[in-house]
């Protein structure tokens, strides 16, 4: 896709060698776009995104960011390249302040470039920096994932991918979050948004991707695809709430 | 009542402060118990004798009213440096290559094989005999409430102070110190941060290493340098990191300090047969009261 930010071609990946999890899945993403990642328990969103990140391995296929390829890359490397990843749990430093989990991803430049951006970070999440020096173990789960992108948006990103963000947070949370993520998208950068919530998903990305068993399903604008029956077929009951 | 036990206690404690500072480092960030660690605190001590006996001549006359000369910080430096280059070796030789194919216990044995060749090669090379840093004799001083000590215990305890502050400081206010933190707590999400996890790890590795080579020198000076100094005082190390709390810097300078003030008291009030059962019995109490220690997160 011209234009696109990130690429991913033919993905294989799995945690064991041998059995995929993720079985031949593409998608692309452009620069201020929001691709949300959708699919029944076990169709490998979670499992897709961390082989993007380099957490699981990869066996075939080609992850490229703007245009230059990194499927083999170690992970912190790719972080250098544009890509950030926040992970569904375990996405702070429980022991680390608030303003140390900022300063550990700020690597880039020079300390008094680094440290600007620590503030520059805690400036646009007023909730953290009232809370800068508290212990991340110690705030709360919506304070936790904002804590979780402002430290991945730390170097500037041109790929955030967000696993499963409002797992576990109250609607009310959720709602501030999804804005904030509109928000990272109008800033230019690309999102891929893996969510369960349907609804909340639906409501925010520009396109979407129903993955089932490792593979691409179906991809359509929010739209097309929550006047689609075969979405809601996907989840048990059709209960997602694909159709509010 | 005699205090000296109390300062006695404070200069084992000092010993300990600082071989315990690397094996909570490297029990924190290695997630594996390095029984080998021991054996660096020998290694800086030989290594350290070798190089200044190499520098001879003007740097080995006593500074002051101490019993070494410049020379002897001079060597505890290149000994230091040395030591953590052969913890790096081993790890590039040995542990790394666990770390991918084994499990936590694989590496533990592997440390316990290490540590018996790296004790029996020191013996190879420099006999099991006893060494000294100096044959001066020191005059204790008083120092009030019935307490005396050597000028050399007080500067080698003011060099522990000074060592332990500066890892400690290291690991609060410097990157590498958040980077080390961060990736002991969680490292694949610090992989996702952008750390080198894996730089983290030789940063440790040495560090550890060149702690455990100043506790060695330390030793040396106050007492004397043989091949088993380091394996004998394992338990104590380990007892102290556990005390202070895996991955705590300061928790390990007061559980070194808790455990060297303990077995000091052991051997004034009990009897000296009962010192190197105190390890064992703090390390067995604060497992079950408070697996993390004092100041730890995770047990």
């Amino acid at each position: 896709m011209t234009g696109a930010c990130l690429q991913v071609e033919e993905l294989v990946a799995g945690y064991e060698p041998g059995v995929p999890v993720v079985q031949g899945a593409s998608f692309s993403v452009a620069a201020g776009e929001i691709l949300a990642i959708l699919g029944p328990n076990g169709a490998g969103k979670s499992t897709l995104v961390k082989a993007v990140a380099g957490l699981v391995p990869i066996t075939s296929g080609r992850v490229a960011l703007d245009s230059v390829e990194f499927t083999t890359l170690a992970t912190h490397l790719r972080t250098a390249q544009g890509l950030a990843y926040v992970p569904q749990i375990d996405n702070v430093f429980a022991t680390l302040s608030v303003e140390d989990n900022l300063a550990v991803a700020a690597l880039a430049g020079s300390r008094a470039e680094r440290r600007a951006r620590v503030q520059e970070a805690l400036a646009g999440f007023p909730d953290l920096a009232a809370r800068r020096s508290q212990l991340a173990g110690k705030l709360s789960g919506g304070q936790r994932q904002m804590l979780a992108v402002a430290r991945a948006l730390i170097e500037r990103p041109q790929l955030l991918l967000l696993d499963e963000p409002s797992a576990g947070l109250a609607p009310k949370i959720v709602g501030q979050l999804f804005e904030r993520v509109r928000a990272i998208a109008a800033s230019g950068v690309g999102v891929v948004l893996v969510e369960q919530n349907v609804r909340a998903a639906l409501a925010v990305a520009d396109r979407v991707l129903v993955l089932v068993q490792g593979r691409n399903c179906m991809q359509g604008t929010p739209t097309q695809l929550a006047a689609d029956p075969a979405l809601a077929a996907l989840y048990v009951g059709g209960a997602a709430g694909v159709t509010g | 009542m005699n205090l000296q036990f109390l300062l006695d206690g404070v200069i084992a404690g000092a010993t300990l402060a600082l071989g315990a500072t690397g094996v909570t480092l490297t029990y924190a960030n290695l997630r594996f118990a390095n029984f080998a660690h021991g054996e660096f605190l020998s290694w800086g001590a030989y290594l350290a004798m070798l190089v200044a006996s190499l520098l001879g001549g003007a740097f080995s006359a006593p500074l002051g009213p101490f019993s070494f000369g410049g020379g002897l910080l001079l060597s505890a430096v290149v000994a230091a440096l040395l030591t953590g280059v052969l913890a790096l070796a081993l790890d590039a030789a040995l542990f790394r290559r666990l770390r991918r194919r084994g499990t936590a216990v694989t590496a533990v044995m592997a440390s316990f094989g290490v540590s018996m060749a790296l004790r029996a090669l020191l013996e190879v090379l420099f006999t099991s005999r006893p060494r000294y840093f100096s044959d001066e004799l020191q005059i204790a001083l008083p120092l009030g409430g019935g307490m005396r000590a050597t000028p050399d215990q007080l500067a080698m305890l003011g060099l522990a102070a000074l060592v332990a502050g500066a890892v400690w400081l290291l690991l609060a206010r410097s990157a590498i110190g958040r980077q080390m933190r961060a990736a002991s707590e969680n490292p694949l999400l610090a992989a996702v941060a952008g750390v080198d996890v894996a730089q983290v790890l030789r940063i440790t590795w040495l560090l550890g290493g060149m702690l455990a080579a100043v506790a060695g020198v330390v030793l040396g000076v106050l007492v004397q340098v043989r091949p088993s100094m380091g394996s004998e005082l394992l338990l104590p190390l380990f007892a102290a990191a556990i005390v202070g709390g895996i991955g705590s810097v300061p928790g390990a300078v007061v559980g070194g300090l808790i455990v060297g003030i303990s077995e000091a008291a052991a051997v004034q009030f009990v009897g000296a047969e009962w010192r190197a059962a105190v390890s064992f019995v703090l390390l067995i109490l604060v497992l079950l009261v408070r697996p993390t220690g004092l100041f730890g997160s995770r047990p």
